[in-house]
């Protein structure tokens, strides 16, 4: 790898240390078999409960409009800049554009994270693009850009989620026209149990597939949809995994019905932040 | 590529009427070509042509070392390259997103033991493995990418041999692997269960698969989906435009039908194909 | 009104507020903004810390991993501190390689850090030209509202407070370790280093923690950094020359400010 000559560089190799810890002999087989005997997930809450939520706007004094959230221990942030026009574009563009940066913080996940974008940021990046440009009236944007930043302080699960019902918050503070404010819900699955709103090490479980002889049911997946609930559009749609059409139907069932209850959070931010303009 | 309105609704009309422009129903696909063992220097390829998209695929292997957190697996990567002559869109970095995207898919769609088993490609645990690099070439952009280059992908996978292994030698941090003399001393990959790509695409108020340039500038939204058997191993919504959750439905439903329709004649004809022979099939 | 006025004439803006010894936003010109420190609330994160001066925040947060020492020093482990400046924090950033800014940043707490010696390195060494820590401490602006250089000092100065490190046996006949993640301890810290950043505006005034807006308009800025009894780092970028009266006045005010954050931090 070439030598990063802006930054300083610490040794050449460098290994976590995790590797080298005792085994615990926890496997997912093992979480799964436990989780599933005693019918509640290992941080107490049922299967189609989600984790607490904080939602904050105007976090970033700089910016034209930010959001930070919390969900259970994942942490994000998201600014948005003004409009402005579309940089190397020679041609005049009739409907306006989305630029999105989603990065996690080299120190967010277990495993330390690199300043440069690797191809996991690229496509969360890509992904959270394509649920803001449904949710940006683009057209109102004739040949503007609007850049939208995330960044993941602390990954503990659903991290994508958080950063699109943040940028949501964020777009309408800074008075970009949106058709809708935007909800996003993650979801598990394994063994036909759906993991609503998964910690890290949730999904991680459910991106492995369990030993067959003991579980036979293929099914583990990750999906992620977004939504603009007045709607009742889904403006983003992704799923990674195995798993089959009743499955699939109905996580997106227990998803839409989930997106819902982000609403009233996000109503009463964007409320606030309204009655706080105009008080003197 | 750009339409007027009369054009479009002339295509949306045939959409309602299940009589598509050039023919076809809603179901059907255009004409797939495919070309297998066409790079002499790759391990595998394949090119295929989908009426004018023209995409070429090569496989190559290498010896890597595994990633710590998962020692009895072997690596699989996926490049894209976009080439200038496919689309005046690409010239520049223009394709670059799209390539990222492209590979971005392929990977998700590849990521689960289900549909391709990455434990077969460890060689020595920990130590040593096979790394299995796709490089895939657009050559040509005629609608309908993403399943012109997952069955590519697919029949060059199948295409590929992998040299076995005769002996290991372990002498402290050396390894010394000893690879069969003879050529012909290969292993072939399994890909029965590597996903097919279909792009549904919602123009009016029904979907339809396999689209062209032309349709896809008529349509709202589309949802690419990645069968294995018949499980999804990835599901994502493309291009600008939302979906209704029932839409959504209909669409994975298709898909799926699809999907499984097209795998299974996909994979007749690679098991048709002749050493030495070039073959083409039509639906 | 005043909106469109702080906008088209920001200098003269300034200077009628300041003619009146007091600030746009209400501080006297010696006045500094209130400090707000959060520690280890990042969990994957070896050590953490969230620092907020005023609107000003920086989050730092430290990773430690397992490599070799140099051949030329094989006694020392690696602190390897970061300073990035993400275009999350400021329209003035954009995506992609550090800006000179950050780069000129990461080099400045390099420098404190080496300077003020508040850390052995020794101590990062498990076993001599075999094993050794590596700490990698990424400072991140979030917010970037002036004085960047006080708050990504304290922020690293805190979360190295904070930093605990699990225990490793090593074996150096088999060349294997064994992490031991119950059993952690903190590291040795030989002192705390606090930095102050003035602002000199119109070439007499003098701005004690200036935001991003009084850092743009003023000539120059005097960064000071003090660790217990010592002065370990001075930064003074561009402007107008200052005597040595007051900089001698500037470096007694860091140091008083060093004993209200002392005070601060032994608290947590």
């Amino acid at each position: 790898m070439p030598i990063d000559h802006k930054r300083i560089n610490g040794p050449e190799e460098s290994v976590p240390y995790e590797l080298f810890a005792r085994l615990s002999g926890i496997t997912s087989e093992k979480t799964f078999e436990e989780t599933q005997s005693a019918n509640i997930r290992t941080d107490g809450r049922k299967f189609d409960e989600q984790r607490k939520i904080f939602l904050k706007n105007g976090v970033v004094s700089q910016a034209k409009g930010s959001a930070y959230m919390e969900m259970g221990q994942t942490k994000v942030m998201v600014s948005v800049f003004d409009p402005r026009e579309i940089p190397n574009r020679s041609d005049y563009s009739l409907k306006g554009e989305i630029y999105c940066e989603f990065k996690f913080a080299p120190f967010s996940c277990p495993k330390r994270r690199l300043h440069q974008q690797d191809n996991e940021e690229k496509q969360y990046s890509s992904i959270m693009k394509k649920a803001l440009e449904s949710t940006v009236c683009l057209h109102e944007l004739p040949n503007f850009q609007v850049d939208i930043y995330a960044l993941v302080l602390h990954n503990d699960g659903s991290a994508l989620s958080a950063a699109i019902n943040a940028a949501g918050v964020a777009l309408a503070e800074a008075g970009v026209p949106i058709y809708d404010i935007v909800a996003s819900v993650t979801v598990g699955v394994q063994q036909g149990i759906n993991f609503l709103d998964p910690t890290l090490s949730e999904e991680q479980m459910c991106q492995t597939q369990l030993t067959t002889e003991k579980f036979p049911n293929p099914n583990h997946a990750v999906v992620i949809i977004s939504k603009l609930p007045m709607q009742q559009q889904l403006c983003q749609f992704h799923q990674t995994g195995y798993m089959s059409l009743d499955q699939l139907k109905s996580a997106l069932e227990l998803l839409t019905k989930t997106c819902e209850t982000i609403v009233p959070l996000v109503q009463k931010c964007l409320l606030s932040l309204v009655t706080n303009s105009i008080k003197p | 590529m750009s339409l007027c309105d009369a054009e479009k609704t002339f295509i949306l009309h045939g959409v309602k009427e299940n009589f598509r422009v050039d023919g076809r129903d809603r179901e059907g696909y255009r004409p797939i070509e495919l070309e297998t063992n066409i790079v002499q220097h790759a391990f595998g390829s394949a090119r295929l042509r989908l009426a004018n998209t023209d995409v070429l695929v090569a496989v190559k292997l290498e010896i890597d070392v595994p990633f710590p957190e998962r020692p009895f697996e072997g690596k699989l990567e996926f490049f894209v390259d976009c080439s200038a002559n496919a689309t005046p869109d690409f010239e520049g970095r223009g394709g670059e997103t799209l390539a990222a995207e492209l590979a971005n898919i392929l990977t998700s769609a590849y990521r689960s033991p289900q549909t391709f088993n990455l434990k077969k490609l460890c060689i020595l645990k920990g130590r040593k493995c096979w790394k299995i690099c796709v490089d895939i070439l657009i050559l040509e952009c005629g609608g309908n990418l993403f399943d012109a280059v997952s069955l590519a992908v697919k029949a060059a996978l199948h295409n590929s041999q992998i040299p076995l292994i005769k002996s290991i030698n372990i002498d402290g941090d050396n390894i010394e692997l000893n690879v069969s003399d003879s050529v012909f001393d290969c292993e072939k990959l399994d890909v029965a269960n590597a996903p097919v790509m279909v792009t549904v695409c919602k123009i009016g108020d029904q979907c339809i698969v396999d689209p062209s340039l032309a349709e896809e500038q008529c349509s709202v939204g589309s949802v690419v989906v990645a069968i294995s058997q018949e499980y999804f191993s990835t599901v994502t919504s493309i291009g600008k435009g939302s979906l209704h959750p029932r839409t959504m439905c209909n669409s994975l439903e298709l898909g799926q039908k699809v999907g499984i329709r097209l795998n299974k004649a996909f994979m007749e004809t690679l098991h048709n194909i002749q050493p030495d022979e070039d073959v083409g099939f039509l639906k | 009104m005043a909106e469109q006025y702080k906008t088209l004439h920001s200098a003269k803006y300034y200077r009628d507020y300041l003619k009146n010894d007091i600030r746009p936003d209400c501080r006297q010109l010696s006045a500094f903004r209130p400090v707000i420190i959060n520690v280890d609330s990042i969990k994957t994160a070896d050590g953490s810390a969230i620092v907020k001066i005023g609107r000003t925040t920086v989050v730092c947060g430290i990773k430690a991993e397992i490599c070799r020492p140099k051949p030329e020093t094989p006694r020392q482990g690696f602190l390897v501190p970061n300073v990035d400046l993400p275009p999350l924090c400021s329209s003035k950033f954009k995506s992609g390689p550090p800006s000179d800014q950050a780069q000129v940043l990461t080099q400045i707490i390099a420098d404190i850090l080496e300077n003020s010696r508040c850390i052995n390195l020794e101590q990062l060494c498990i076993f001599p030209d075999k094993i050794a820590w590596c700490l990698y401490a990424d400072i991140i602006c979030l917010d970037y509202d002036g004085s960047l250089i006080d708050a990504c000092a304290l922020a690293l100065i805190s979360c190295l407070k904070v930093v605990t490190l699990p225990e490793v046996e090593y074996d150096p006949g088999l060349d294997k370790q064994q992490v031991n993640l119950e059993k952690r301890s903190p590291l040795n810290i030989s002192c705390t280093f606090v930095a102050t950043t003035f602002a000199i505006f119109d070439d007499k005034l003098i701005l004690s923690d200036p935001s991003s807006e009084e850092e743009n308009l003023s000539a120059g800025t005097l960064t000071v950094v003090t660790s217990d009894e010592e002065l370990c780092y001075m930064h003074k970028p561009g402007g107008s020359p200052l005597n040595e009266e007051q900089i001698t006045k500037f470096i007694s005010i860091c140091f008083f400010k060093l004993s209200v954050i002392l005070r601060n931090i032994a608290t947590y």
